[in-house]
């Protein structure tokens, strides 16, 4: 970024005793003022005073709180449900951005053929994505209970059914199972757009060049698709990160803590037990690990993309 | 610069214009009372009447369910733009609860009004902070197994008198299909209940002092018959009497079960018969004390005061709103609560009409065999969320009893 500044500073004088070619000029910079001071006034400001009392013991209604330094941070270490919270955001944001993108993208590539159906397929793979998670989270609920959906048609089979929410075995896994369910289809719309960007006659030339499905894909449709890549791996893994509909839905971040992530534990830290300060800097070690692993993840899938267009 | 400092007072104005519309509400007008409420299906009732006996005066009423009203009720006392009226929960141990509130000074001293003196010295306990009362405690709500009379009836069993009779019971029922009781504890808060109906007669018959025992740390959960009633819930659900998988029911569900005859019955608090009768206009139900030991003489059932109402101290309109309190407290306002939410009255001569299915717990009431929910006079909230999520874990075999009752014990001696 620097460097690139230092170029452009370099060849300024160049570029001005020429007359302006390049496309449009750069509007001024203080076009973003008004938008700026917004996004300051309702984001940074509030977010940043916010971050504050996470170096408080404020428990969000007496006025009379204290300043303790790094404390709320250094109890996080010590307290079970702390980490086990985190470890368990980690899993599921791993577990779907891996399995939402493989089925979107496989669903991506069954839908870009030219099957008779294909556009009746699109709208139905599509359809759970707009409806409100919530929603869908207590649909599932039911679907997943002891006398559920899911286990009388099991019974149909034969099949004894299993307490899915109850165990704590199974009901991190429904999580997911039920994230990948109602967002597959949006992450196989972005491929798809992805995929009718690639033009036709490359794969013509490649087929006539002899080359199969499979070295297709990867030679032409992989490169080629990076861009809605990066951008699936990274809405899919924000949103991993971020989960609390579904679970506090189907959940409650139970059976025992078994599948609390930070975004529940923050939410029952600071509105039923009253521990704000806690809580916020529960917070902010979210906003940091979003942080870190979006910034992380584009830097890589931004080379890929770079390296491979 | 200075069309920069346009811009800035610009966008300053536009905030502060949206942060004033929550508190201007209501101002001004001595005719006008706001009141913030959880009670939601029978505060309206009471509501009604308050402005049939004012006329001229105008309720602005609000209610919410009690997580989303804890989270918003907190945010306006801290911001002063709390409503004159609001509900308040009776002791310690909840982020809505009459010492949390009271304490930094945001609820107004009722000791001088009428019913103050008069309730009875269970609830003044947790009406109280530093001995003012702060909460209209207009009901009383009590934990016992509700029986679904026409299940029990055609399953040929009758409810038991005694703890051997009720492992009998559970075995014989499950036999039949029809396992004794719902229990439904995906609702992690479910958890408490049946414990506290054992706790009630295994801690408290033998000691009637042992909450002032733990606040002076001459008791600890780990060290006292809590650990006799967490066995005999363990005991409970291994002599099958819950239906499968209770983890993976919730509340909802549960009703469902005990509602349509699917299983004899719940171990809930009275408040349940109401939605029971909802989902089986038809079915009757009929509450007893759960059987914790062999001797029914030593029954003591869980009952206590319900959520009241406490007025803001920096209310918009004070007289209004005591008018309102007082209203609640009187014969006619407690009746109408009473009636409509399925609770006991807190005062006597209310004339309330008690659901005959609740007889059992009313002479208990009566016969002061009755002891407060255990959580309202733990120090903190964290107390009763360790055991809830702790209870979950029990019954997924991820701890064990002593292990719950131990982090309980920690968190307790943490302190408020």
């Amino acid at each position: 970024m620097t460097l690139d500044l230092q170029k452009r500073s370099s060849e300024r004088p160049v570029a001005a005793a020429r007359p302006r070619r390049r496309g449009p000029a750069a509007p001024p910079w203080w076009f973003t003022v008004p938008a700026l001071l917004l996004f300051a006034f309702v984001v940074l400001v509030p977010s940043a005073r916010g971050v504050y009392y996470a170096f408080t013991d404020w428990d969000g209604l007496d006025p009379a709180f204290a300043v303790i330094g790094l404390d709320n941070f250094t109890a996080m270490a010590d307290d079970p449900d702390a980490l086990g919270a985190i470890w368990h955001t980690l899993l599921i944001a791993v577990a779907i951005t891996v399995i939402q993108n493989g089925i979107g993208l496989l669903l991506a590539l069954g839908v870009n053929t030219t099957i008779k159906s294909r556009n009746v397929l699109r709208v139905l793979l599509f359809a759970p994505a707009v409806v409100t998670p919530i929603v869908t989270a207590y649909l599932w609920r039911n679907l997943l209970g002891p006398d559920g959906a899911v286990n009388s048609l099991l019974g149909v089979f034969g099949i004894e059914g299993k307490n899915w929410l109850g165990d704590p075995g199974l009901a991190l896994w429904m999580i997911v199972l039920v994230v990948v369910w109602q967002f597959a289809g949006y992450s196989m719309v972005i491929f798809l757009a992805g995929l009718q960007s690639i033009p036709r006659e490359i794969y013509e030339a490649a087929a006539i060049d002899g080359s199969g499905p499979v070295r297709r894909f990867f030679s032409i449709v992989r490169p080629l698709l990076a861009p809605a890549i990066t951008i699936n791996l990274m809405l899919s893994i924000i949103g991993g990160i971020k989960l609390f509909d579904q679970v506090y839905a189907l959940t409650g971040g139970g059976p025992g803590h078994a599948t609390d992530t930070i975004s529940t534990l923050i939410y029952k830290d600071a509105f039923t037990l009253g521990e704000f300060g806690y809580s916020i800097a529960l917070a902010v070690v979210l906003t940091a690990i979003v942080a870190v692993v979006s910034a992380g993840q584009y830097a890589v899938l931004n080379r890929n993309e770079k390296a491979a267009s | 610069m200075k069309r920069f400092l346009a811009a800035f007072a610009a966008a300053t104005l536009l905030t502060a214009c949206s942060s004033g519309t929550g508190s201007s509400s209501g101002s001004g007008d001595d005719q006008t009372l706001t009141i913030a409420s959880v009670d939601q299906g029978s505060i309206e009732k009471v509501v009604d009447a308050f402005k049939a006996a004012n006329p001229g005066v105008t309720v602005n009423l609000s209610t919410s369910g009690a997580d989303q009203y804890q989270q918003q009720i907190r945010t306006q006392l801290s911001s002063g733009t709390a409503p004159d009226v609001m509900t308040v929960w009776p002791g310690n141990g909840n982020p809505g609860a009459t010492y949390v509130i009271a304490k930094p000074g945001y609820l107004r001293d009722l000791s001088d009004q009428p019913w103050a003196a008069q309730l009875p010295d269970a609830f003044k306990q947790v009406a109280q902070y530093d001995g003012k009362t702060y909460n209209a405690l207009f009901g009383l709500n009590g934990i016992g197994a509700v029986y679904n009379d026409e299940a029990l009836t055609k399953s040929g069993l009758t409810a038991p008198g005694t703890w051997t009779d009720l492992l009998a019971f559970c075995k014989a029922a499950a036999g039949k299909g029809t396992p004794a009781f719902a229990l439904g504890i995906q609702d992690n808060w479910v958890t408490q209940i049946a414990l506290y109906a054992l706790v009630a007669t295994t801690v408290y018959s033998a000691d009637k002092d042992f909450d002032t025992k733990m606040a002076a740390g001459q008791a600890t959960f780990a060290g006292s018959p809590w650990t006799v009633a967490m066995a005999k819930y363990e005991e409970m659900s291994g002599a099958g009497c819950f239906q499968k998988d209770p983890l993976g029911t919730s509340y909802e569900a549960s009703q469902t079960l005990a509602a349509t005859g699917k299983t004899l019955g719940i171990i809930q608090g009275n408040w349940i018969i109401g939605l029971l009768k909802g989902k089986n206009p038809a079915g009757t139900f009929s509450m007893k004390a759960l059987p914790a030991t062999d001797d029914a003489a030593q029954f003591i059932m869980p009952a206590a005061a319900g959520a009241g109402y406490g007025v803001n101290a920096k209310a918009k309109n004070p007289d209004l709103a005591l008018k309102f309190v007082n209203f609640v407290m009187s014969p006619e306002g407690m009746k109408t609560f009473n009636e409509a939410q399925g609770s006991l009255p807190t005062l006597s001569g209310a004339g309330t009409t008690v659901d005959p299915g609740l007889a059992e717990l009313t002479s208990f009431v009566e016969g002061n065999k009755t002891v407060p929910f255990m959580d309202q006079l733990w120090p903190n909230a964290k107390v009763q969320q360790t055991m809830l999520s702790g209870l979950q874990e029990v019954f997924s075999n991820q701890a064990t009893a002593a292990d719950v009752l131990a982090d309980m014990d920690t968190d307790y001696k943490a302190g408020a």
